[in-house]
């Protein structure tokens, strides 16, 4: 199902998550090396730079080779240069499966990435250019999603998981929108029921062992879930929606939409927090900058040099007395950009005194016993 | 995802079961850093006050007046600047360890401050009247002598753009008072020279073993503007014959660097300028040959996948064991 060779993906999960342990000092020199050397990945994975720089010349290797390709076959008419263009597309899948990824061994290296991009787009050039001019657009999101889909999965493709989850949320916008009288009411309410369903699927998946490959894609997905979420219910997004799509001066049910504008950004902060779920926390960070934003384009309640300034403050203050406040008060949350160093000495404490309790070294059963009773209990503090 | 893969280094008997217990405590009481949030939310506050503020006095500029507002940001330049020298880290000819946490920032407000403060002497009162070169001179000299002191690369890159502009000014004026138009060509020689004096100065520095690791500072500003002078001089000023060895040399001296020191950004940007200056000799030099578009898209075709080889098996020509 996966392009890449599953064996060297699981080693690199294992190396790579040893070498965070590493560098925390839980795992010693020694034992790194033995990771080293047990778990190999061949890949050929360049540095960041050599990966822009490869995919850069990829480009313009590609897009001269298909007009190399044009002028060889000739081809003059419409159907003929689809076909081609559909055939080169095969041909740079093909490249990327037999020489890239088989041969070359190649994985995140500028070279895979932009082959795919490259084929997937001609592929779906020139499929859609076949088709009618008046045709549909969802009839374009419809072709476009099962190759989206099967090369997000097959090759493990952050980008072109994004682009999956946009265009099923497309579709499904699309669809509700020629439901005739309802669509102005099941529009909103579609949009946050599928990024609902999204976000938890995504949730589900990265906890799944079967799927860790695709963690990184699922991280993507569970984003975007959580931003199109909130879209699909604020209050600026919903109007502007409303005056575009059905001429109408003011939206139904709007205090129901103005409270999802501020509640939901407050929601996404506290459940984060609770949580520990970076990701909400940050989406939220950003949703109430997009509430803020909101409520100044109805409500013009002060200048905006005031605006700032207040704002600025608050910001400034709220920020400012939390770090005082973390500093202070060590725990569950931490200021420490790298707050796991006072952990590993707790830790070291807690080993040492049970080791000497015991007298003998904790054996298999112990760990149970010990990780599990001892600190189960742990989560998060009231504090916040 | 971490037990299996735990399960999986106690199989292969790597680790002991007390590791595993301790890595297990250890995902499990992992603490939840709120760093970023919060230190993004403190800056986002300071410069939304900043541009609050900024907009008001500039509103009540009148009932305020000029010689407040510079004594204002001089005592706001002046204080930051104080502080970063007294909590200054000691002086070493290597890195010196890490200063408290908002030290740069302080340091580099201090440094803008300055600039505006200038800046704003100059527009009301024309101190430096139309001697702009001074008024460049003058921040180069104080951020140069910053960035090495308090051995810091935000500073020194300040001053790296004060001597870029200082030198700029100098050559441009009366250039530009004759003939009332920019003549390019004494831009781009002064481009390359400078260029050429940023390069220097890291492998003098390195001889000397004095703040060897503001290298790559210098480096990253030599190779843009030195491969850029060089592009404009081939396109802009048509001096193909002094140009076009001038960005190989460069390109060549870039490749060399990254080959000893194992720097793939050096070694891409290199490919990518070179790769620009030679398609741009091929399209001007054949085009009085009126060759069939096929050719050019050939010359890509082939001169790409060389590149793309080039790249990839440059892996295993980059020294290893570089620092």
């Amino acid at each position: 199902m996966i392009a890449y060779n599953s064996t060297w993906l699981d080693a690199l999960l294992t190396r790579d998550t040893a070498h965070k342990w590493h560098h925390k000092g839980l795992l010693s020199d020694e034992q790194w090396k033995q990771v080293q050397e047990r778990y190999q990945a061949p890949f050929y994975t360049p540095n960041v730079f050599v990966r822009i720089g490869l995919a850069f010349f990829c480009m313009i290797l590609l897009s001269a080779a298909i007009g190399l390709f044009m002028l060889f076959t000739g081809a003059d008419s419409d159907g003929g240069i689809a076909a081609l263009s559909i055939f080169f597309g095969l041909l740079s899948l093909a490249a990327l499966e037999l020489w890239a990824i088989g041969s070359a061994r190649h994985f995140g290296s500028g070279v895979d990435d932009m082959l795919l991009y490259f084929a997937i787009s001609v592929i779906l050039t020139g499929l859609c250019s076949q088709l009618p001019y008046n045709t549909d657009t969802l009839v374009y999101y419809c072709i476009a999603l099962p190759f989206l889909l099967a090369a997000s999965i097959r090759y493990l493709d952050r980008l072109l998981a994004a682009a999956t989850f946009i265009c099923m949320l497309m579709i499904l916008l699309l669809a509700v929108n020629n439901i005739p009288r309802l669509a102005l009411y099941l529009l909103p309410f579609s949009g946050m029921l599928f990024s609902a369903g999204a976000y938890f699927f995504a949730q589900k998946g990265q906890l799944r062992y079967a799927w860790r490959h695709w963690h990184r894609q699922l991280v993507v997905v569970e984003m975007l879930a959580l931003a199109t979420f909130y879209m699909s219910g604020n209050y600026w997004i919903v109007q502007q929606a409303g005056a575009e799509l059905f001429q109408l001066e003011q939206v139904p049910m709007a205090d129901f939409f103005w409270l999802f504008t501020f509640i939901v950004p407050v929601a996404y902060i506290l459940i984060g927090l609770f949580k520990k779920d970076r990701l909400m926390m940050d989406i939220g960070l950003g949703c109430i900058a997009a509430a803020v934003f909101t409520f100044r384009y109805f409500f013009h309640v002060m200048p905006l040099e005031w605006a700032a300034v207040i704002g600025g403050a608050v910001l400034f203050a709220t920020a400012y007395f939390s770090i005082q406040y973390l500093r202070k008060h060590e725990g569950t949350y931490t200021y420490a950009a790298d707050g796991d160093i006072t952990l590993l000495q707790e830790i070291e404490e807690q080993l040492i005194e049970q080791t000497i309790a015991s007298q003998n070294p904790p054996t298999t059963g112990d760990k149970n016993t010990f990780g599990g009773g001892e600190f189960g209990g742990g989560g998060a503090g009231g504090e916040f | 995802m971490h037990p299996p893969i735990l399960q999986n280094l106690l199989q292969q008997e790597i680790i002991t079961p007390e590791d595993a217990a301790k890595i297990d405590i250890f995902e499990a009481k992992k603490p939840f850093s709120l760093h970023w949030e919060l230190k993004s939310l403190l800056y986002l506050g300071v410069i939304l006050l900043n541009i609050g503020l900024g907009f008001l006095i500039y509103q009540n500029i009148d009932s305020i007046g000029h010689i407040a507002l510079i004594a204002l940001i001089g005592v706001i330049s002046a204080v930051c600047l104080i502080y970063a020298i007294r909590h200054r880290p000691p002086f070493s000819a290597g890195a010196s360890e890490s200063p408290p946490p908002y030290y740069d920032y302080i340091l580099l407000l201090g440094c803008l401050t300055f600039l505006i403060m200038e800046g704003y002497w100059q527009f009301q009162y024309q101190i430096f009247g139309t001697r702009y070169g001074l008024a460049t001179f003058i921040p180069m000299v104080l951020f140069f002598g910053l960035g090495y002191w308090l051995d810091n690369r935000g500073v020194l890159s300040l001053g790296i753009t004060a001597l870029a502009s200082w030198v700029g000014i100098t050559v441009t004026p009366q250039e530009l008072l004759s003939k009332n138009d920019f003549n390019s060509a004494t831009i781009v020689q002064t481009g390359v020279l400078l260029a050429a004096l940023l390069t220097l100065v890291p492998f003098v520095s390195e001889r000397l073993n004095f703040k060897k690791h503001f290298s790559l500072t210098y480096l990253n500003f030599a190779v843009h503007i030195g491969m850029i002078s060089c592009l404009a001089g081939m396109m802009a000023l048509d001096l193909e014959v002094l140009y076009f060895p001038l960005l190989c040399g460069a390109v060549g001296f870039y490749l060399w660097y990254a080959r000893t020191r194992g720097s793939f950004y050096f070694l891409t940007v290199a490919v990518v300028y070179g790769y620009i200056g030679i398609t741009y000799m091929l399209i001007t030099h054949t085009d009085s040959l009126n060759l069939d578009f096929m050719f050019y898209l050939l010359y890509f075709v082939l001169s790409c996948t060389g590149v793309i080889f080039f790249l990839i098996n440059y892996k295993r020509f980059i020294k290893n064991d570089a620092p």
